[in-house]
């Protein structure tokens, strides 16, 4: 039983993380589209790619705009954890899940938000024109594009720093008070220093996640004409009128030659993290420092940060959705309407959309969590080589950007003749969404069976339980609330994903991220707005269920 | 036949030797207590007759059943060994309630409902947790959930019953409780028990037989009167009780006894071990051996008291000869000054 569950999830595994990724290395190797009967072994793509002025322009951006939005977003968030977890800052219970909704907010929702909120003519631009006259930022430039990520990955590096910071022992930090140190010299001089690592490691996560931005510069960058990495693959599918496949494979791999080390440095840096932290007491309660009369900037700096990262954006997209027409002169009251999301009903692709988003979110993300729980149980208390292998193999789709995990999973379906029809169904966005989220799915999984005390496996074994017994009997009971945690948190993943879904887009695959991808090509601001608005509803509910039920969202 | 034959384990954790050839039998009926401090491999031990971990050497028989042998690689599974294990934390399943836990074994071993009720029943009735049979562990107070822990693991009748520090998580006054209750049940159910502990007062208690553990090695295998009353080495003697120590130099040996001395001193006692006269020796007493005495005598000391402590059941004296320092315990304070000690030859053990 046990035998079979861990040759399952080695080989099932390896099939799902190398066939992809040796096709994308394949093609990069062909003259042409790997379909093509002239296709044959080349370095023109590379010699191609590698040549293009605009390659080495995108390559540029993209390494400005991760180095910039990783000097934002933590400090930001690492003081916004030090504020959060360890002081008497007023409203805290209140603030910290708000703090973690930007991650399960779709990169492009927010990037809309932004452009009809603080865009040339958005809300919020227009309100201020007329009260001051002009207009006194751009969104539509790399700076304007650098603010935003970096604001809006605030909460990654808010989410290790403050799972260290909670572990710290607060005597060091009582040490410093009593010596006569005050609030911000506590966090300067001792509590930051001392979760270093994790501040560290979400450094090398946010810049990894730079690399990785799709969303946000296809809908800020595209309009100043600034191309990142993933934004120039995307241009280039129809480059040359026929499939580019060829340069596409290319230019893939050199976001994975970029993403790849920085994922095994990270990993790296946790396994030395552990050493450094001071672990206290386990949950004693403790006195938060006392801010004093710092309480309320500190308070003000936090919820400015959520006025512009989450309200800013979600108010933008919903007043867009309920107006006719938006534009210099135009009263608010006058244009106010339900009307887009009746003409949805006119669109049957959108409105497969939101049923597909619905079915992968529920029934997939269901079939995904069963997926990591048979590799994490394979992996559980399993002693032998094979399982750092596949900690190895789990790793590797970390590094592969939705995007690219989407385009591989279309080639392998035209690839593979067998399998072909499956490419117009959800399976094949559902098993290229399972990839993508395999890392995060098998954390949460981990977590949860992190939480069962080996005894209680043990006592099973010795009364004369088998392995799989054991698993049936004592393993799965004690996790299955960990489990529907998980599956809450996968679900919102996969309402919100979007980039997956953009090379597998067809009629059947149809889901509400990438068809607000495609939207934005045609300028369609009304459907758009629409669907917005119903993915951030979806978010928002089952965000609402999992918070009721106590999921921890910082997994 | 015995219940279980342990023969030369040896056992390798990363770059530690745990084990280094131990042997042991354990005979029908028997209690047999593992006592050793942390780290002494005890607990690797145990989980090793469990089938929890592998030995690297070594065989493992039960009721003349081999279930380890790692000359032929040969290895029974823990859940098919049949033990009954009662661990440290009690780990009992928080998603099952106190009956459900008790009868996990039964299930497996598809005993037909009616009897898994009554079998149950009567253990549950026997450990005084009857009515306590819908609660879950975390309902239980300390003593109920390693009551449980105890009854899971009898109600199948193991034909060893092994229990890793099972009191050690219990508060002092339910410990010295639990000892007798413990001992009375195991020998009511005529089952054999091997027992770890690192508290040498439990071992005494409970066991009919002690193994003493260091480092991976049996020190000594005896009686709890033998272990306390006649140890072998100098380890045993000082692992066990509060004891005073002479070091000093054999300066005469005559049969089965030796003189030690040092600065001031010269003390006859009972010589363990081989020793020529001129080398180094260890002289040993239990502290409750040693006596205040009026004057003068054979083996007898003049000493300083240096202090008197109040223990409450005793007095204990604190005296001092160069750089000989003795405790001593008695009945009444005293105030510093001169005074004589007793050494009885017996009971002054010279390794």
């Amino acid at each position: 039983m046990s035998r079979t569950l861990r040759s399952f999830a080695v080989i099932g595994v390896a099939l799902v993380v190398f066939g992809p990724l040796g096709l994308i290395i394949y093609q990069s190797f062909l003259s042409e589209a790997f379909f093509s009967p002239t296709a044959s072994l080349s370095l023109g793509a590379y010699r191609y790619v590698l040549t293009d002025s605009g390659f080495h322009s995108a390559f540029g951006t993209s390494l400005l705009v991760s180095l910039g939005m990783t000097l934002i977003s933590v400090p930001l968030g690492s003081l916004l954890a030090f504020l959060l977890v360890r002081t008497d800052l007023p409203g805290k219970k209140f603030l910290e899940p708000w703090l973690l909704v930007p991650i399960f907010l779709s990169p492009v929702v927010l990037a809309f938000g932004y452009v009809v909120a603080v865009g040339p003519v958005g809300f919020f631009s227009l309100w201020t024109k007329a009260l001051i006259g002009r207009v006194p930022w751009n969104l539509y430039s790399l700076y304007g594009m650098i603010l935003i990520a970096g604001l809006t990955h605030v909460p990654h590096s808010f989410l290790y720093v403050s799972s260290a910071l909670r572990t710290l022992d607060p005597s060091v930090e009582e040490a410093a008070r009593v010596a006569g140190a005050g609030p911000w010299r506590i966090a300067a001089t001792v509590s930051l220093p001392l979760v270093l690592p994790s501040i560290l490691f979400s450094a090398a996560l946010i810049f990894l996640l730079g690399f990785e931005l799709f969303g946000l510069p296809l809908v800020l960058g595209d309009p100043a004409g600034l191309l990142v990495l993933t934004t120039y693959l995307y241009k280039l599918t129809n480059l040359l009128g026929v499939p580019s496949y060829h340069l596409m494979a290319v230019v893939a791999l050199s976001i994975v030659a970029l993403t790849f080390p920085l994922v095994y440095a990270q990993r790296r840096m946790l396994r030395t993290a552990g050493r450094f932290a001071v672990i206290g007491g386990k949950g004693q309660a403790f006195r938060p420092l006392p801010l004093g009369a710092l309480r309320w900037p500190a308070v003000a700096i936090v919820l400015l940060w959520l006025v512009v990262t989450v309200l800013l954006p979600l108010i933008g997209v919903a007043l867009r959705s309920v107006v006719s027409q938006w534009g210099e002169g135009i009263k608010l009251f006058d244009v106010l309407t339900l009307d887009h999301f009746r003409e949805l009903k006119g669109y049957p692709n959108l409105v497969r959309g939101i049923v597909n988003t619905l079915l992968i979110g529920s029934i997939g993300g269901a079939l995904s969590v069963v997926f990591y729980a048979i590799i994490g149980l394979a992996a559980h208390r399993w002693q032998s080589r094979w399982v750092s292998f596949l900690d190895y193999l789990v790793m590797l789709p970390r590094a592969l950007p939705g995007l690219i995990v989407g385009l591989a999973f279309l080639w392998v379906f035209l690839f593979f003749k067998p399998i072909a029809p499956l490419r117009t169904t959800l399976f094949s966005l559902w098993i290229a969404y399972t990839v993508v989220w395999l890392a995060y799915g098998l954390r949460l999984i981990s977590a949860a069976l992190l939480q069962v005390k080996p005894e209680l496996e043990e006592a099973a074994r010795v009364t004369g339980a088998g392995q799989g017994t054991v698993y049936r009997d004592v393993t799965l009971p004690l996790i299955r609330f960990g489990l529907i945690g998980s599956w809450l948190l996968v679900f919102m993943m996969f309402v919100r994903e979007y980039s997956t879904g953009v090379y597998l887009l067809g009629p059947g695959t149809e889901v509400i991220g990438s068809l607000i991808v495609s939207l934005w090509g045609t300028g369609a601001l009304d459907l758009i707005s629409a669907l917005s608005v119903i993915e951030i509803a979806l978010v928002g509910l089952i965000l609402f269920i999992a918070l009721r039920l106590g999921v921890r969202l910082d997994a | 036949m015995p219940d279980l034959i342990v023969e030369n384990i040896e056992k390798q954790l990363g770059t530690a030797q745990v084990l280094c050839g131990v042997s042991f039998e354990l005979q029908q009926g028997e209690v047999l207590a593992l006592l050793g401090a942390s780290g002494s491999g005890k607990t690797t031990l145990l989980r090793s007759v469990a089938g929890l971990e592998r030995p690297d050497k070594g065989k493992i028989e039960i009721r003349g059943k081999v279930v380890f042998d790692a000359a032929t690689g040969f290895e029974i599974p823990a859940e098919q060994r049949g033990l009954g294990l009662v661990f440290q934390s009690y780990a009992i399943w928080p998603h099952r309630s106190v009956f459900e836990n008790v009868a996990y074994g039964l299930r497996l071993r598809h005993v037909a409902d009616a009897e898994i009720r009554q079998r149950v029943g009567d253990v549950l009735a026997r450990l005084g947790l009857g009515h306590l049979a819908d609660r879950y562990a975390h309902q239980l107070s300390g003593g109920q959930q390693q009551r449980v822990a105890l009854a899971r693991a009898i109600v199948y009748n193991p034909p060893v019953l092994l229990l890793d520090e099972p009191l050690s998580n219990l508060d002092a006054k339910l410990r010295e409780d639990a000892r007798a209750w413990v001992r009375e049940l195991i020998k009511q159910i005529g089952n054999s028990a091997l027992y770890v502990t690192h508290d040498q007062t439990e071992a005494l208690a409970i066991a009919d037989r002690v193994l003493l553990l260091d480092r991976g090695q049996i020190q000594q295998d005896g009686t709890p009167q033998e272990i306390y009353g006649r140890p072998t080495s100098q380890f045993a003697a000082e692992f066990m009780g509060s004891n005073n120590r002479f070091d000093g130099k054999i300066a005469e040996i005559s049969a089965n006894r030796a003189r030690l001395e040092n600065h001031g001193w010269s003390l006859w006692g009972k010589l363990r071990g081989d020793k020529e006269p001129g080398a180094p020796g260890t002289g040993l007493i239990r502290v409750e051996r040693v006596r205040l005495a009026d004057g003068g005598g054979e083996n007898h000391l003049k000493m300083q008291l240096k202090s008197a402590l109040y223990l409450g059941e005793r007095w204990e004296y604190v005296l001092q000869l160069g750089e000989l320092r003795l405790r001593v315990w008695g009945e009444e304070g005293r105030a510093p000054g001169e005074c004589w000690v007793a050494i009885p030859q017996e009971e002054f053990w010279i390794f």
